[in-house]
């Protein structure tokens, strides 16, 4: 007993430093990146969640305590916001995972050329938003544009045609935008995971008699089902905070018909100054994504379970 | 079930010719495995059999009828791949009835199926799990059983056994060697693995550089090998090769000159071969024995029990390989004298083909 008690007393001086010191040195690894997240993350973050209790604005600020929020809550404008953003949202992130699938597996078949197709499929995504939605602002145009021009000569309109003028055409105008823009990374993440499918398992299901439809249903959606749902998520997220193509194309207009939650957010705090209004909607939109996040969890969880995903 | 004829398979990619007038006649109920290195040509051998490549001149015969330009249910044939090819999203059941499934199969026809292919494979118990849950014994047996659900003519093989291990290998081949008694079906069975073939099969295919080396029972190709490719391939260790001089023909056979001017009288066919042609001496590790005769100096000794397997140089420095006693009384780094009875001893002309044996042990099956 004796003597394991001077043991432990012996160890304890050469252990303890060195425990102290390597706890020091994880935390000196990890502190520029802490500080770096703290920056540009977690301060932004608490501020905006402060100045959404203020009335901030250009002359000073005060606390208002939930008056922000209450504004929120009892403005009818800011609710149909809300229904617009998710009806843009389900409206183009369904748009953009059907057109590309379709597109993956065009450029998943075996057909020739394929490898120029994929370049092709590239440019919406390559360049930038920016340039492509000028380009688009210029086919929509009613005089010069090519859609208007198109739909005249075929007889399916008499005269010249905005599309941007008009409530519901400015809106799924938008929309036809945003799917052109985000469908070329949703095919490639589809093509890459078809490509992880392994062939074997097409070429067993061949010789016990699967067609070609009969295949993709039963293998290439349930083995790239997992990159679907994220893809899904992602998408989601991506649409509902897009903001270069409906600011580009219609500045949220005409009267609101384009204005989503981020639209709305930026005009009422850079365009009318309003911080402390535009914070809190800032926050809504946090609470919102990070709901989505978390359904999103949910159904990975689930999905890679069903699909046998580890 | 059925026969299976392959008439004159060749297949190129290409300028690369990988099958070269390939002709087969598989009979029914009868397992033959196709054998071969690395590039040999057996897996697309298998694959054009099977309909996932077409064979670019040839025909293939399936019970008298020419399957050729058919799809694979048409013909009547099913595989288990080497990888299983099982989807990992259904149960052992949905892998199992797939087949069954694509042909819209009435379900209490297909759960009926189903339930006898799990029994015979001892499945029963795992139909809820999906492949993910499963050894891989178990996984292969799943892929089997997707097979027999069919009630092919024919079932594909290609490298099952080649994802597990060792012991589990030992295991399945016997499995497998049941399974084709009690299906009486016919198979033909992909593998590098010249142990399965030997265990395995009614008759085996050896392919090298896409032409068959010899097709026939596993113990013709043992004591007969037709070329000095088969004889290498086939047994372990490899057959040593000597070389050697024909010093004369006789009745009795070749006296052949071999390493450090021994001379031995090796009971062959001469088959052409005159005093002076140069020949190999092939002798199967297994054939040797202690006793005077050829000098090794031992560099390696494998203890395995019953054997004791000795790889060394002889006085040439040839290298050699004998697998003697368990127990014999050898050490690494030592000289041991060896014999072997000439009657064991095969010879290859400078073609690589055999010199028939005259005092070969009598075939058996």
């Amino acid at each position: 007993m004796a003597d394991m008690t001077v043991e432990a007393g012996a160890a304890a001086p050469t252990t303890m430093p060195r425990r102290l010191s390597e706890g020091w040195f994880a935390w000196a690894l990890i502190a520029p990146a802490m500080l770096f997240i703290g920056v540009i993350v977690a301060w932004p973050l608490a501020e905006t969640l402060r100045l959404s209790f203020t009335d901030a604005n250009l002359g000073g600020e005060h606390w208002v305590g939930w008056a922000n929020y209450q504004a929120l809550w009892d403005s009818s404008p800011f609710a149909q916001t809300i229904g617009r953003t998710f009806y843009w949202m389900v409206l183009s992130v369904c748009l953009k995972l059907i057109l590309g699938l379709i597109g993956a597996t065009l450029l998943n078949a075996a057909v020739p050329g394929r490898g120029l197709f994929r370049v092709l499929v590239m440019p919406p995504w390559v360049i930038p938003i920016a340039i492509g939605c000028i380009g688009w602002l210029w086919l929509y145009n009613g005089h010069f544009g090519m859609l208007a021009g198109l739909a005249q000569r075929w007889g399916l309109i008499g005269g010249p045609f905005e599309f941007l003028a008009y409530k519901q055409s400015a809106f799924y105008s938008a929309i036809v935008t945003d799917v052109w823009v985000g469908t070329p990374m949703v095919s490639l993440f589809f093509l890459a995971a078809m490509q992880g499918v392994s062939r074997d398992l097409y070429e067993a299901a061949w010789v016990d008699g699967a067609g070609r439809w009969y295949r993709f249903r039963r293998i290439t959606i349930p083995q790239i089902m997992p990159v679907i749902v994220s893809m899904a998520l992602l998408s989601a997220i991506w649409t509902f905070n897009s903001f270069e193509v409906i600011w580009i194309l219609t500045q949220g207009g005409p009267r609101g018909a384009t204005t989503t939650l981020i639209v709305d957010t930026y005009k009422t705090a850079i365009g009318n100054y309003k911080f402390g209004e535009g914070a809190a909607r800032a926050v809504v939109i946090v609470v919102l994504l990070a709901s989505f996040s978390l359904i999103y969890l949910f159904f990975l969880n689930k999905v890679n379970r069903k699909y046998g995903v580890k | 079930m059925a026969t299976l004829d392959l008439q004159n398979i060749s297949k190129s990619f290409g300028a690369a010719k990988v099958l070269q007038d390939i002709s087969l006649a598989i009979q029914d109920k009868e397992l033959v495995v196709f054998v071969g290195p690395s590039g040999c040509g057996k897996s697309t051998l298998l694959r054009i059999i099977a309909g996932l490549e077409e064979a670019t001149t040839g025909q293939i015969v399936i019970d008298g009828a020419d399957v050729s330009g058919a799809h694979p249910v048409d013909r009547g044939i099913s595989m288990v791949f080497q990888s299983y090819a099982l989807y990992p999203h259904l149960s052992v059941f949905e892998n199992i009835a797939f087949p069954l499934r694509v042909q819209k199969m009435a379900d209490a026809e297909m759960r009926k199926r189903v339930a006898t292919a799990a029994e015979i494979l001892q499945l029963t118990d795992k139909l809820p799990l999906k492949p993910g849950q499963l050894s891989g014994g178990q996984r292969q047996r799943v892929a089997i059983g997707r097979s027999i659900v069919r009630n092919p003519k024919v079932f594909l093989f290609d490298e099952p056994l080649s994802n597990l291990d060792a012991a589990l290998r030992g295991d399945m081949r016997v499995e497998l060697s049941q399974l084709h008694r009690e299906l009486s079906a016919t198979m033909v069975y992909v593998t590098h693995d010249q142990v399965e073939a030997m265990t395995m099969a009614d008759r085996i295919v050896v392919l090298n550089k896409g032409k068959v080396e010899q097709f026939g029972p596993p113990m013709e190709l043992y004591h007969h090998p037709a070329t000095k490719f088969v004889a290498q391939f086939i047994g372990q260790p490899n057959m040593n090769l000597l070389s050697g001089t024909v010093k004369g023909v006789g009745p009795e056979g070749l006296a052949v000159e071999v390493t450090g001017g021994t001379v031995m009288t090796l009971p062959v066919e001469a088959g052409g071969t005159r005093a002076g042609d140069k020949v190999d001496v092939g002798i199967r590790p297994e054939d040797i024995g202690l006793g005077a005769g050829l000098r090794m100096n031992v560099n390696v000794l494998e203890r395995l029990g019953g054997q004791s397997i000795t790889y060394g140089l002889l006085a040439d420095g040839a290298r050699f390989c004998a697998t003697l006693d368990g127990d014999a009384a050898v050490r690494e780094g030592e000289a041991i004298d060896l014999t072997v009875d000439p009657a064991d001893c095969h010879v290859f002309n400078a073609n690589g083909d055999v010199l028939r044996r005259l005092k070969a042990p009598e075939l058996t099956r």
